[in-house]
């Protein structure tokens, strides 16, 4: 036979099983669905909290912290030495109500706090770019030691040491995530094969009857690995729509909530790279599951 | 077409045939026949390869059953229309479609199956049915569209398991003058029934089985 012709044949003869027995086959369905939510979720995160750390590793800023007590002198001092020196692209000096008003932008629920303090607590700053051949690690730390000691400054930060830890979190999420999605979608493989080792049983007349009249194994379960594909591609392709109903509802949330966080955290959708992935997933599940109910059903004998 | 050398078929302690020998010609038209029990669905199960002889060799269409890998048992098949008592019709497909589906596994695009499955149906006057599902025909009709659709391969050999044990006299007789005329073109056809009415009516060469073991040979004469 054709090998269009049988792949035809054996998506046409799932399609028609599929639904002729909807209601069977449901159940594994939204099993892969959920599983692919939970899995598309974390991937969905783990994504946007990678870009967010890329971002900021490729900004190179370095955060001078002074001293509530600062002299005027000492801050020009510091001021001229970020201008002579070459390691510095670019600073601005951030004064301590500066950095009030960057709060209040940034958080608006919370921009009232400072009112009922007795003192604004946030101190002033440089906020230095260093050149881009400089941000790294090493480079880094030896700025900070040497801006650390620098009369009227209380303490100096990089991204670096925040992107660290966060990458670490991120990590985290992704292991947790991988292993959670691993476990529903092994869960997901068990449904679908229980689901078409039903199939399989309600159809053992007709799968008998193919077999009268010559048709090869092959075809005899390429229609039920096709089934399980499409019922993988089926539960994939809503929770996509599920992932995507949700995202779409977090960025609305996000917004209302204050604009600028959408600013700091600019949120993407799952690409086409990770969004084929999720369907390839669904599939691949879909067809494991399949496979092993037909090697379990003990239909396998000619 | 086939040539059986003192097969012998056991399941555990029971022997369901015993050194059965015979032989029969291309062309031909046997009756196999024998109480319910005497071992004709196992003889016909050796021939159409869904079991193998416990010793024996048993030769179909050329091809040596006892050797035959598994993976040349679907092209076996091809060259032969199998027909059964229950018509093992598949129930949610149409009379047409059930027909269709032999031409679909064996390769023939979508349009070509139903083009000749409503040939044969024609052939055994029954294409008014075509679109009807098997549960809302009779079974006669149910029984001519499994003759349909054991023809839809162009076999060489037609093997029919009581064909007509669901049937009244009328339809049996009907279904019988089918299986004369698929055979008066040349295919070679082994009915298996106890009905011996129809054995008499229409005069082909009988073999019937006894306990497992072939008893009797009629001669062949010109059936009627």
């Amino acid at each position: 036979m054709r090998a269009d012709r049988f792949v035809a044949l054996c998506f046409t003869e799932a399609l028609r099983g599929l639904f002729g027995h909807r209601r069977t086959a449901a159940p594994a369905i939204a099993i892969i669905a959920v599983s692919l939510v939970v899995l598309g979720g974390f991937m969905l995160v783990s994504e946007n909290l990678g870009t967010l750390l890329a971002q900021w590793r490729e900004r190179g800023h370095v955060q001078i912290f002074l001293q509530m007590d600062a002299t005027a002198a000492q801050v020009d001092a510091i001021a001229a030495g970020l201008n002579s020196n070459d390691a510095v692209e670019s600073f601005t000096y951030l004064s301590s109500e500066d950095a009030a008003e960057q709060f209040r932008q940034d958080f608006i629920e919370l921009g009232d706090l400072l009112v009922f303090l007795d003192e604004n607590p946030l101190p002033a700053s440089f906020v230095v770019t260093v050149m881009e051949p400089l941000r790294q690690e090493r480079a880094l730390v030896e700025l900070t030691r040497q801006w650390e000691i620098l009369p009227g400054v209380d303490d100096v930060q990089y991204d670096l040491q925040i992107i660290r830890r966060l990458e670490l979190g991120v990590n985290g999420i992704r292991f947790a995530g991988g292993l959670l999605g691993l476990a529903v979608l092994l869960a997901a493989v068990i449904t679908t094969a229980n689901v078409i080792r039903v199939l399989v049983v309600e159809r053992r007349r007709e799968i008998i009857v193919l077999r009268m009249v010559g048709s090869t194994e092959s075809l005899v379960r390429g229609r039920f690995l096709a089934e399980g594909a499409i019922q993988g591609f089926l539960g994939s392709v809503i929770a996509l729509f599920a992932l995507y109903g949700a995202y779409k509802i977090g960025v609305a949330y996000v917004s209302a909530g204050g604009g600028p966080l959408l600013n700091l955290f600019p949120m993407q959708f799952l690409g086409w790279r990770l969004g084929s992935a999720l369907v390839g997933s669904g599939v691949v599940a879909g067809v494991v599951g399949a496979w092993m109910a037909f090697g379990a059903s003990g239909d396998s004998r000619g | 077409m086939i040539r059986c050398f003192h097969v012998t078929k056991r399941y555990g302690s029971i022997t369901a045939l015993r050194d059965v020998t015979f032989q029969v010609e291309i062309g031909e038209f046997v009756f196999l026949t024998g109480a319910s029990g005497a071992g004709k669905t196992t003889l016909l199960r050796l021939l159409y390869r869904a079991e193998l002889p416990t010793s024996g060799q048993l030769v179909v269409a050329g091809r040596n059953l006892a050797t035959m890998p598994k993976r040349q048992v679907p092209g076996f098949r091809r060259k032969l229309g199998l027909v059964f008592q229950d018509f093992k019709l598949i129930d949610d497909r149409t009379v047409a479609d059930n027909v269709a589906l032999v031409g679909r596994v064996t390769g023939f695009a979508k349009a070509e199956s139903q083009r000749r499955a409503h040939e044969l149906l024609r052939l055994v006057g029954i294409d008014g049915r075509a679109e009807l599902f098997p549960a809302q025909i009779s079974g006669g009709e149910q029984q001519r569209v499994a003759i349909a659709r054991a023809l839809m391969s162009a076999p060489a050999l037609v093997l029919a398991d009581e064909p007509t044990g669901n049937l009244d006299p009328d339809r049996a007789i009907e279904i019988m003058r089918i299986f004369r005329a698929i055979n008066r073109r040349g295919t070679t056809v082994v009915v298996a029934t106890h009905d011996p009415d129809l054995i008499a009516a229409l005069g082909y060469r009988t073999m019937v089985l006894e306990d497992g073991k072939l008893r009797v040979l009629t001669s062949t004469e010109q059936g009627r």
